[in-house]
């Protein structure tokens, strides 16, 4: 969403009142007006953007950075350089040095981000000190400890005044900047996909989300950010030195005002900073002279208690609250829903092949998974999948989704040239119209139902009100829009497997892979599946179900594939298969079998 | 070459110390699944105690190895069971910010009641040195040495022979298991994280009369010992032990042979390196993309 | 919208200051009380605060009692705050600090761009007056003072002592690479350089080091004669227990202060370990009080209002620095920019008049050229002041250690 149509929201409760809100970091120094306050307003602006743009990489998708100050570092050491060696104005300089600090954020993010929760951080800790000790080393370039000195060309085109307020304009003007790009990303597309990502990143995979990209695109945004901010403070400081540019205490300290405000939340980060620097810069006027470390350990205290407590943050406790209060107020409101937009047609010809598997093999070490499986898959069947429990039917399907690589043999899909490909990974399955669910159900616990579907919506609508839509319908072709507002997190098995389905098929798959289904639901809801399977199946979706529910899947496929012990021991029409020997065998014995004298 | 064999065996003693802070941080993670970021701050706070038991009551420094590992034992287990397991299903990120936060706590407590000065306790006798042909070896560091070889052997005992070491090591391998087999995890947590903050209790007996206390001493040591649990592989605390080895020698070896001030920048890059391309460890133990 | 009351509120509070008394005159004392640089800040502040009563109990500056308003700074952005603060929340005329070099950098920057002036009497960073600012001035020796003093003494004291010539001698630096280690360093190499001595070996260290074994071995193999360091207390330490267990025999070794002029470094280390570690800082108590008059009263005062002697000699430096200050703030007409400025450079105080034993003449860029740092050396557990010979209380020893 452009500013501009921000602004014609003006009228909006919310908009209005967050705005209003802001400017108050405007007006209430300049009410003041002492340049001891603008410096509180500066630094509160300062650390409110700062932990604003870290919010993005560490709130939006998960990723716990300890080593964020690399980017504010590099931002200002940029900055000063160009204008010690260059003369090069810090407003040209700011552009080098977030141009280097998105270089370094994908490199470092690029190798990092396959590593989870602590040791993500850990890494992170690593990068930030090994770049703090290489600009103290290479002092003859940096200054090393002994600082850069900043030189006061006074002016607007040096970032340098004499009358403060100027630089609280600028640090006003980076927050609100910042904001916009967390809110912007927020209401996004990417907003969804970053807390897909975090919540479960393989259902996100399955969602077609290349998880790996959207954690970059966030980690590129954040740290191009952080380094303005950097560059900023740089000039605003006028004096650079390692060790309070890479400084760890501060990206922990950027983290934590985020915490407190709210983890993901958009406002959450600025109102944490609100909340404890101006009690830090209290405590220190009042106990910090005398009682050495009295507000490092109420800093410290703080964090655990609100760990404990209220890890939501002040939005997330109090949020809901302050949000319906401020709804009641006058104002526009948000126009209603609006039309769906149009299904993606599934065009091709009835009966040609879809997808086909040759000689699949997958073993995990000893065990032979899957013993060369070829399957042909025909578009617009239903293939119903049987076999008993460790057959390896699951194996099949995350071999034909992407989530295994095949020890030996191959899997091909027809792509949309008309030629058949075969993809690797799984978000470019699912974007080749592979939908998958999984047997044991992946639902974004945090999100919404609807937000859950949308999800997969995504895919095919870019944006998030074309989507919310889509998933609407969605949501009522599975029986789910009751529920639309509900956490998924709080849904009975049945509703979430049914989620579990309506998150694959708002992606609109030509192809749907269904693993078990209806396991858990009673018989009522296994007749609603089977109406809402054949429903899909006749809007032109070729379907592959596993499933127990003998009479279920009987009635509903067009042909079955029976495995057992990871080999195809029969296949075809339903009623010829069922009375196979091999699959009686398969399923009750050798012993019943002879007994049936058959 | 002399000097190659001193720095190997400097290294190797300088290893052994963060092998014993190392194990302590291996037996957390690898028990609760926890990485505890104050592991740092109880080893300052066993160097502070072993200060005072030895300044104001008159013990040997070595002989408060016994106080202080009941000590540190009973701050692990108050920790465990007031900080961490209300946390134990919480988020990560939460945990994290948990252990964080009781670390910044911590150091700052440690300067509000003792001051930015250090703290030093008399041990003429760890300071001795004994010739080893050309070689030098101080008396501490040989203490040391011999200490971190029994604790993993004792450990190793511990969890092999013992019913507690066994359901210890059922409930990390899988916890729901271990309960449904009638172990109470919620106990074992709190006797691991009691276990792991005793070994800095060891640890902090054993530094103290080389090193002097100060209340940002436990970063001096902890980042380090971060490097040796994933060059470990995170779980083992055999792994934890040659990992520290390892990083003792590099370190020490680095030190001379490329430059003082740049001997961190090699381990972290070992570090990172490791965690990017190796992540269960140089001996493959562990996991670190779980 | 509570937050916003709560930030309104704080700062309201802070600007609500008390009306000025025309009897008083506000004087900023900015250092850090809080952090890691507690310590000497706090100990900086004692020696100003001595001073302000001395000189209170004297009648004041022009009939006018002085009021100390602190500010606490941890790091430079904090500097930056409570130089804003003072300045035109508190609306002090003057500011003194500041002990810390990158905190005095960032206030100074602040006090210049408000034409208030800003005393340093302690932080050793030669850029702090090489800005071209109007408005600072400083009364102690800078870190290129104290590293010249260094070189020039292996020329001047160590080599005739040790009857060598002073270019036969290996000299090696060692230092802790923060900004005081990297400092003084860079002006120690180019002295040497000027003055032609042999340098075999440069290592810079981190001060959070637990192992210098390595940078002692470098110094064994380099065959070092003469050590010069620039650390602070943990590093010291350190140096000398390890330097002692791989048997590294030096001829001299030289601190750049820091941690070798504190009592704590000797009794962790032993006395008989530091016996002859020479060290060039600011002036200390062992001092002969016939170059520094003033210096045993001065003693006898902290101890009477602190029970304790002087924990190192900032409290010294930073008294004697303000003692002549207000000297010369009585005789200006009015505390302007350029009112204090013209009597700041009229200051003529010869060399063995004052408490620390130097002079006071400030340079166009106000910084005191007639100010030097001694050179100490541990004797017996004491440090003792062996040059200049003036004040001098002992002669210099060779050697280092018991080995």
């Amino acid at each position: 969403m452009t500013p501009l149509r921000l602004l014609s929201r003006i009228t909006e409760p919310r908009v209005y009142v967050s705005l209003a809100a802001l400017s108050l970091l405007l007006i209430v120094p300049w009410l003041i007006d002492s340049s001891f306050a603008v410096h509180i307003f500066v630094t509160i602006c300062v650390f409110g953007a700062l932990s604003t743009a870290w919010n993005i990489v560490g709130g939006y998708a998960g990723q716990l950075s300890l080593g964020h100050t690399i980017f504010y570092g590099l931002g200002g050491y940029t900055t000063a350089l160009l204008i010690k060696h260059y003369e090069l104005t810090p407003w040209l300089g700011m552009w080098a040095g977030a141009l280097l600090s998105v270089l370094v954020a994908l490199g470092i993010g690029f190798p990092s981000f396959r590593l989870r929760g602590p040791f993500f951080s850990l890494a992170t800790i690593a990068f930030l000190e090994v770049i703090r000790l290489l600009a103290i080393h290479f002092h003859g370039f940096t200054g090393g400890s002994a600082g850069l000195i900043v030189p006061l060309k006074i002016g607007w085109a040096w970032m340098i005044f004499q009358d403060k307020f100027n630089y609280l304009i600028i640090a006003f003007g980076l927050l609100v900047l910042t904001l916009y790009v967390a809110w912007a990303i927020r209401t996004s597309r990417l907003g969804y996909y970053l807390t897909a990502v975090r919540e479960r990143e393989d259902a996100a995979s399955a969602a077609g989300i290349d998880t790996t990209r959207v954690k970059l695109v966030a980690v590129a945004i954040s740290a191009a950010l952080t380094s303005f901010i950097g560059s900023f403070h740089a000039m605003y400081l006028t004096f650079l030195e390692p060790a309070s540019m890479f400084s760890l205490a501060s990206a922990i300290e950027i983290a934590m005002f985020a915490l407190i405000g709210g983890l993901g939340t958009v406002a959450g980060p600025l109102l944490g900073t609100l909340f404890v620097v101006p009690i830090a810069e209290a405590a220190r006027g009042w106990l910090g002279a005398s009682a050495n470390g009295l507000h490092g350990l109420v800093y410290g205290t703080v964090l655990v208690l609100i760990t404990l407590t209220l890890p939501g943050g002040l939005v997330g406790t109090f949020g809901k609250r302050i949000a319906a209060f401020v709804d009641r107020l006058p104002g526009a409101r948000r126009p209603d829903d609006r039309e769906a937009p149009a299904l993606r047609q599934v065009t091709g010809t009835s009966g040609e092949t879809v997808l086909e598997t040759r000689n699949l093999v997958m073993k995990f070490g000893g065990l032979t998974a899957t013993d060369n499986v070829s399957i042909d898959l025909r578009r617009g069947e239903i293939l119903g999948i049987i076999g008993p429990n460790g057959a390896g039917k699951t194996t099949v399907f995350n071999q034909i989704s992407g989530f295994l690589k095949p020890t030996s043999g191959t899997v091909a899909v027809l792509g949309p040239a008309g030629t058949m490909v075969s993809p690797r990974l799984p978000d470019e399955f699912a974007r080749l119209g592979i939908g998958r669910t999984f047997q044991i159900v992946q639902p974004f616990g945090k999100l919404s139902v609807i937000e859950n579907i949308m999800i997969g919506a995504f895919m095919h609508h870019h944006d998030v009100e074309d989507a919310r839509q889509s998933a609407l319908r969605v949501a009522h072709l599975v029986g789910l829009h009751r529920l639309k507002d509900v956490e998924a997190r709080n849904l009975p098995i049945g509703d979430l497997k049914r989620l579990e389905v309506a998150r694959t098929l708002a992606t609109e798959p030509s192809i749907l892979l269904l693993d078990e289904v209806m396991a858990g639901q009673n018989q009522s809801d296994t007749n609603r599946m089977v109406e809402i399977i054949r429903a899909i199946r006749d809007t032109g979706v070729t379907v592959v179900a596993i499933e127990h529910n003998m009479q279920a899947i009987m009635s509903l496929s067009d042909r079955i594939v029976v495995i057992d012990s990871g080999k195809v021991i029969a296949q075809g029409d339903p009623h010829v298969v069922v009375r196979d020997r091999k699959v009686i065998e398969a399923y009750l014995g050798e012993d019943f079998v002879h007994a049936q004298g058959l | 070459m002399d000097v190659t064999v001193q720095l190997i065996l400097n290294g190797i003693m300088l290893g052994a110390m963060y092998a014993i802070i190392a194990v302590g941080l291996t037996l957390i993670f690898g028990i609760v699944r926890v990485v505890n970021f104050a592991h740092g701050e109880f080893l300052m706070i066993g160097m502070y105690a072993v200060y005072l038991l030895t300044t104001r009551l008159g013990f040997h420094p070595y002989a408060t190895a016994v106080p202080v590992v009941i000590l540190l034992f009973a701050l692990g287990a108050l920790v465990q069971r007031f900080i961490i397991q209300p946390l134990l299903n919480a988020d990560e990120h939460i945990q994290i910010f948990a252990t964080v936060g009781l670390s910044t706590a911590l150091i700052n407590g440690a300067l509000m009641a003792f001051g930015a000065d250090l703290y030093a306790v008399e041990a003429p006798i760890a300071r001795q040195t004994v010739p080893l042909g050309p070689l030098n070896i101080l008396v501490g560091h040989m203490v040391i040495f011999v200490a971190a070889l029994g604790l993993v052997a004792g450990l190793h005992l511990f969890m092999q022979k013992t019913a507690l070491g066994r359901a210890i090591r059922a409930t990390a391998q899988n916890r729901y298991a271990a309960q449904l087999m009638g172990v109470k995890v919620e106990t074992i947590y709190v006797i691991s994280f009691g276990l792991g903050a005793a070994c800095v209790g060891l640890a902090s007996a054993l530094i103290m009369p080389l090193y002097p206390a100060t209340p940002t001493i436990g970063t001096y040591f902890v980042l380090t010992a971060f490097v040796v649990v994933v060059l470990g592989g995170m779980r083992s605390m055999y792994g934890a032990f040659f990992g520290a080895m390892i990083i003792g020698i590099v370190d020490s070896l680095s030190g001379y042979y490329i430059a003082p001030d740049l001997k961190e920048v090699v381990y972290f890059a070992i570090f990172i390196l490791i965690l990017i391309f190796k992540p269960t460890g140089l001996f493959g133990f562990g996991r670190g993309t779980e | 919208m509570k937050v916003f009351m709560a930030a309104a509120l704080a700062a309201g509070l802070a600007v609500s200051a008390q009306p000025v008394l025309a009897q008083q005159v506000k004087v900023g004392a900015l250092y850090p009380f809080s952090g890691g640089l507690a310590l000497l800040g706090d100990e900086s502040y004692r020696g100003l605060e001595l001073a302000v009563e001395e000189r209170n109990a004297a009648g004041g500056v022009g009939g006018k009692q002085l009021v100390i308003i602190k500010g606490d700074a941890v790091d430079p952005n904090q500097a930056v705050g409570e130089a804003r603060r003072l300045t035109s929340v508190e609306k002090v005329p003057f500011i003194f600090g500041s002990y810390a070099s990158s905190i005095s950098l960032a206030a100074t920057q602040v006090a210049e761009l408000a034409g208030i002036p800003y005393f340093e009497l302690g932080a050793i960073s030669d850029p702090i007056t090489e800005r071209g600012f109007k408005n600072v001035y400083r009364t102690n020796p800078t870190a290129k003072d104290f590293a010249n003093k260094m070189v020039d003494s292996i020329i001047d004291a160590i080599a005739p002592a040790l009857k060598a010539d002073a270019k036969s001698l290996k000299v090696a630096i060692i230092h802790e690479d923060s900004l005081y280690g990297q400092t003084v360093t860079g002006f120690q190499v180019a002295r040497l350089k000027e003055k032609g001595l042999n340098l075999v070996e440069t290592l810079p260290y981190s001060a959070k080091s637990v192992d210098l074994t390595p940078v002692i071995l470098r110094l064994k193999s380099a065959g070092a004669d003469v050590v010069l360091q620039t650390s602070y207390q943990n590093d010291t330490v350190l140096f000398f227990r390890q330097m002692k267990e791989q048997g590294l025999k030096l001829k001299a070794v030289m601190g750049a202060g820091g941690g070798y002029s504190l009592t704590d470094t000797m009794k962790a280390v032993g006395a008989e370990n530091i016996e002859g570690a020479l060290n060039v800082d600011f002036t200390q108590y062992k001092t002969n009080p016939a170059g520094a008059p003033g210096i045993d009263a001065f003693v006898k005062k902290y101890e009477a209002k602190y029970g304790i002697p002087p924990r190192s000699g900032h409290s010294l430096a930073n008294y004697m620095g303000s003692r002549v200050i207000f000297d010369a703030l009585a005789t200006a007409k009015d505390f302007s920019s350029a009112g204090v400025r013209e009597v700041m450079m009229k200051i003529d105080v010869p060399v063995g008049k004052t408490p620390t034993g130097w002079g006071v003449k400030l340079d166009a860029k106000g910084q005191n050229v007639q100010a030097s740092p001694y050179i100490m050396q541990w004797q017996g557990g004491q440090l003792v002041t062996v040059f200049p010979p003036g004040a001098a209380v002992a002669t210099m020893k060779v050697g280092v250690g018991s080995n």
